[in-house]
């Protein structure tokens, strides 16, 4: 237990009136959560502070802030490091969400999101749910699911995400792993018209700049099922637009020389008349004696055409792990069964190994570095 | 240090000023490169949205071939290639399945994956390897002085951190130590871990515009003189779509953007056209003037 003196700089203000920051000092313990913090000085200084909180120990989700810029559960994060890190605690507010008071947002844009997914089982005509029973999924189905059923709904990720605050058309990275949630979950009936959802909405504005990763207090790791979102949208629907056009292009692109032919990758993603918009572009850059030329090819070229020629194409789900019952298309169920109970799902993939998960994890080998 | 030295693409073609400084800054640094021309691309984070395996084999290629030439670093320069190359080591380590898959074909072009070379940014390699900021600064002829400097990490060196394993994803300070090493300021603003909008510059123009020029702005209203950036792909963004970027942010922002090696030629006194500084689209001469004893590049 040590003691130290912690300034804090607390956001206060409502929508309207400019903001402030009120500065505080505290005699705390290093290990104190900002939470306590908080209350502390609610309770003991200025109870005119506003905050949500409710269960103190990272289960409701109430508490998000930005606690020195990074998006944080208050009521787990500590002062002590964040001390050592900037010598002060600045709280302010979640971002993307419009301010109600001090440290409170309004989350209707977070939850607006949630419910564009359709958060619940679709029917599927192919596979009724049984009626007066449960309807079983195998760990292994379960498994596909990867981290997603431990969000809390806290918008952490929402807060921190860089696209959102520059396209308001993107879902944002909770409803998109939420998403993913239902687009593997077996006994959901949505499988295309949830993807074909998200490529026409926003599915491609993701930039993989992985800060709803580090803001995760559950580790939901939302920006890596997006790539799985991704994938799944390459292979089952192929070049739609231009985000697929550009991550398919992109593997065609390399598959050429070895390496990346900047202009071909402008013409395939964007087509020949935005490529020629960005004629000026290339223009400017040949005045400063950059030009845009294809390399040639890449030694061992051979080599590479042999990996493309083994592993191109349509993905087999193996190593992907991802099974729905008979793969990702969704073949017929075996015909005995409705529901698919964990032995039917493990007889109608036999294909599929028992590690069969998405590549960016693998617990089977040790899970998170 | 003999590394292996993996460009990338960008810096091949489009961005070859970044290759010119990194040749020109290595040998002062202590850095030997080895060249390997049969480095292919890392897939830049768009092949393994569409395939997996594909992604990953081509990487364990790349990393097989530093290893055969006894090879235990293979220094990126740029946070993309990074961040691609330590996925795939991170995918072969941890999955079994994808590993196989890779090992098989890699075993028909008579290749060995081991995952005995580490692929390592120049950055983390200047700071883990080379004695830091404190080497760094007894290296410096021209001190930066008087430059304010916004550093721009770009993503995909530091996140996600479990499996980049560099430093703190969100509030990392190497590049600024590095900066202050130089003799130049660092600048502190949040732009500098945000993302540079890069990766939807072809897909969504104007919002990977906008992204470039609120992180721009940031640092520009930071008081940063310049910014500078370990990844090429982050200076696509920043410098030669800085014009688009202003006019989604409404405001011309004349923000030089250097590639990370050429800062510390700079700071090396290697004369600026050497480090390949008339390429860039924003003109960095605000910049230089600030030096004063820098010359100005024709």
């Amino acid at each position: 237990m040590a003691m130290v003196k912690v300034p804090i700089d607390v956001h206060r203000g409502s929508p309207g009136a400019s903001g402030h920051f009120d500065h505080f000092v505290l005699d705390l313990d290093e290990h104190t959560p900002v939470l306590t913090a908080l209350l502390k000085i609610r309770d003991e200084i200025d109870p005119t502070l506003t905050l949500r909180y409710s269960c103190r120990q990272a289960i409701c989700g109430s508490c998000a802030m930005r606690v020195n810029g990074k998006s944080r559960l208050a009521c787990v994060t500590q002062v002590g490091p964040e001390l050592a890190k900037r010598g002060k605690i600045v709280l302010e507010p979640m971002g993307n969400q419009p301010l109600l008071r001090d440290l409170v947002v309004d989350q209707q844009p977070f939850w607006e999101r949630y419910h564009r997914i359709e958060p619940y089982l679709l029917p599927d005509p192919a596979h009724p749910m049984p009626v007066g029973k449960e309807n079983p999924m195998s760990p292994e189905q379960v498994s596909q699911f990867q981290e997603t059923p431990r969000c809390i709904a806290c918008a952490s990720c929402f807060s921190a995400c860089p696209a959102l605050d520059s396209d308001p058309n993107f879902l944002g990275p909770m409803a998109l792993a939420k998403l993913y949630r239902f687009v593997v979950d077996p006994r959901d009936g949505g499988f295309h018209r949830r993807l074909e959802m998200v490529q026409n909405q926003s599915l491609w504005l993701c930039l993989r700049c992985n800060l709803c990763v580090e803001a995760c207090p559950k580790d939901v790791r939302p920006a890596e099922r997006i790539v799985d979102l991704k994938w799944m949208a390459n292979q089952e629907l192929g070049k739609l637009e231009p985000g697929s056009k550009h991550s398919i292009g992109f593997a065609e692109n390399i598959q050429e020389g070895g390496l990346l032919n900047e202009r071909k990758l402008a013409m395939d993603s964007l087509g020949l008349v935005g490529a020629l918009g960005q004629l000026p572009k290339a223009i400017a850059m040949m005045r400063h004696g950059r030009s845009i030329k294809k390399h040639p090819p890449i030694q061992g070229k051979e080599d590479l055409d042999v990996i493309y020629r083994e592993l191109a194409g349509r993905e087999d789900l193996q190593h992907r792990a991802f099974t729905r019952e008979g793969g990702v298309r969704g073949k017929s169920p075996p015909s005995t069964s409705a529901v698919p109970t964990a032995t039917a799902a493990t007889s109608s993939a036999p294909e599929s190994p028992p590690a069969n998960r998405p590549v960016s994890k693998g617990p089977t080998e040790g899970g998170k570095a | 240090m003999k590394v292996a030295y993996y460009p990338g693409c960008v810096a091949q073609e489009s961005g070859k000023e970044l290759d010119m400084a990194v040749r020109a800054v290595a040998p002062r640094l202590g850095i030997e490169l080895a060249e390997f021309p049969n480095f292919s691309c890392c897939g830049s984070g768009f092949i393994d949205e569409s395939n997996y395996a594909l992604n990953t084999a081509i990487n364990a290629r790349n990393l097989a071939i530093a290893e055969k030439a006894g090879l235990g670093v293979v220094m990126t320069v740029c946070s993309t290639c990074q961040g691609m190359l330590k996925l795939a080591k991170w995918n072969l380590a941890h999955n079994s399945v994808l590993r196989a898959r890779s090992d098989k074909v890699l075993s028909q072009i008579g290749m060995h994956y081991q995952g005995s070379a580490e692929p390592k940014h120049m950055l983390q390699i200047l700071v883990e390897d080379l004695g830091g900021a404190k080497k760094l600064s007894t290296l410096v002829k021209r001190p930066l002085k008087g430059l304010k400097v916004g550093a721009f990490y770009g993503c995909h060196i530091l996140r996600p951190h479990d499996k980049m394993g560099f430093e703190d994803p969100e509030d990392p300070h190497s590049f600024e130590d590095v900066i202050r090493a130089l003799g130049a300021e660092p600048v502190d603003y949040r732009g500098r871990v945000m993302c540079c909008g890069f990766p939807i510059q072809f897909v969504k123009p104007k919002t990977g515009q906008l992204l470039a020029g609120k992180q721009v702005l940031d640092a520009k209203r930071h008081g940063a003189h310049a910014m500078a950036t370990p990844c090429p792909l982050c200076h696509i963004s920043l410098d030669t779509y800085q014009k688009e970027a202003g006019k989604q942010v409404g405001e011309e922002l004349n923000m030089p953007v250097f590639h990370f090696p050429q800062l510390i030629g700079l700071a090396l006194g290697i004369a600026p056209d050497a480090l390949g500084l008339s390429r860039h689209l924003v003109d960095t001469r605000s910049a230089l003037e600030k030096l004063g004893a820098v010359g100005v590049p024709a």
